[in-house]
């Protein structure tokens, strides 16, 4: 199946749209992460994890999702594929690792949010999520740009898979193929 | 003169490239590390998100 043109910039940008704005999400939940763990202002330090709660509800995880559904539609609309070549599997399995991380983030996240709207945080336990909160951002903010840089690289390396497809279609239509 | 030629085939697939081989050693030391300090009781994952609310209560400084 192939995407018609117009459909293909559409779902394009809807892809980058996503994607990059994931990225700035979680580039603007990294600072907070830090103030929560380095800050002496408690009143501060409670605002921000309440912030974070509601960065990664509203903005975060939608955004994590919906590449999920676009970048396939893309790959497999164009000559591309999904499992053809390495930089597009290798962004697939980033991407969806990130956003089962990053569920699995959401429990402490609202944990944080909760005890920040009653009281001042403090406890061992509780610096420990703030660390974990700190450390989990910086390794997505690292992860998804790795993703952009892939897409814009798109280093080379095709999968034996697409490489099977790429001999049928030359057994198929030589013509493609064909040197004057 | 143009001559109809289709490219040789090699006859197998082409071999992983560098890129690959690196990335895959690299996320293998990262899980790996993540693992170790699981084992070593630097709690950072899993059993923290767990960790139930009356227990985090527990560290909490009323106003």
């Amino acid at each position: 199946m192939t995407l018609p043109p117009r459909l293909r910039k559409l779902v394009l940008t809807a892809h980058v749209t996503f994607a990059v704005g994931w990225l700035g999400a979680v580039a603007a939940f990294l600072p907070l992460a830090v103030v929560g763990v380095t800050s002496q202002d408690a009143q501060l330090v409670r605002s921000v994890y309440m912030a974070m709660d509601l960065i990664a509800r509203f903005v975060i995880v939608p955004l994590s999702f919906a590449p999920l559904l676009t970048g396939p539609l893309l790959s497999l609309g164009t000559p591309w594929g999904l499992f053809r070549h390495y930089w597009i599997v290798a962004k697939l399995l980033i991407t969806i690792l990130s956003t089962i991380i990053l569920q699995v983030h959401m429990r402490p996240i609202s944990y944080l949010a909760e005890v920040a709207a009653k009281t001042t945080l403090s406890g061992a336990e509780l610096h420990g999520m703030q660390i974990q909160m700190l450390v989990a951002s910086a390794a997505a903010l690292l992860a998804l740009i790795v993703t952009t840089a892939l897409g814009v690289y798109k280093p080379k390396g095709m999968t034996p898979y697409g490489w099977r497809k790429q001999y049928e279609q030359r057994r198929v239509s030589p013509a493609v193929d064909v040197a004057t | 003169m143009s001559q109809t030629r289709v490219k040789p085939d090699h006859g197998s697939p082409p071999s992983i490239p560098r890129w690959v081989k690196a990335s895959a050693i690299v996320v293998i030391v990262l899980v790996l590390l993540f693992v170790i300090l699981h084992l070593s009781g630097n709690d950072f994952g899993p059993a923290m998100h767990k960790m139930s609310f009356s227990s985090i209560e527990l560290g909490v400084q009323p106003l």
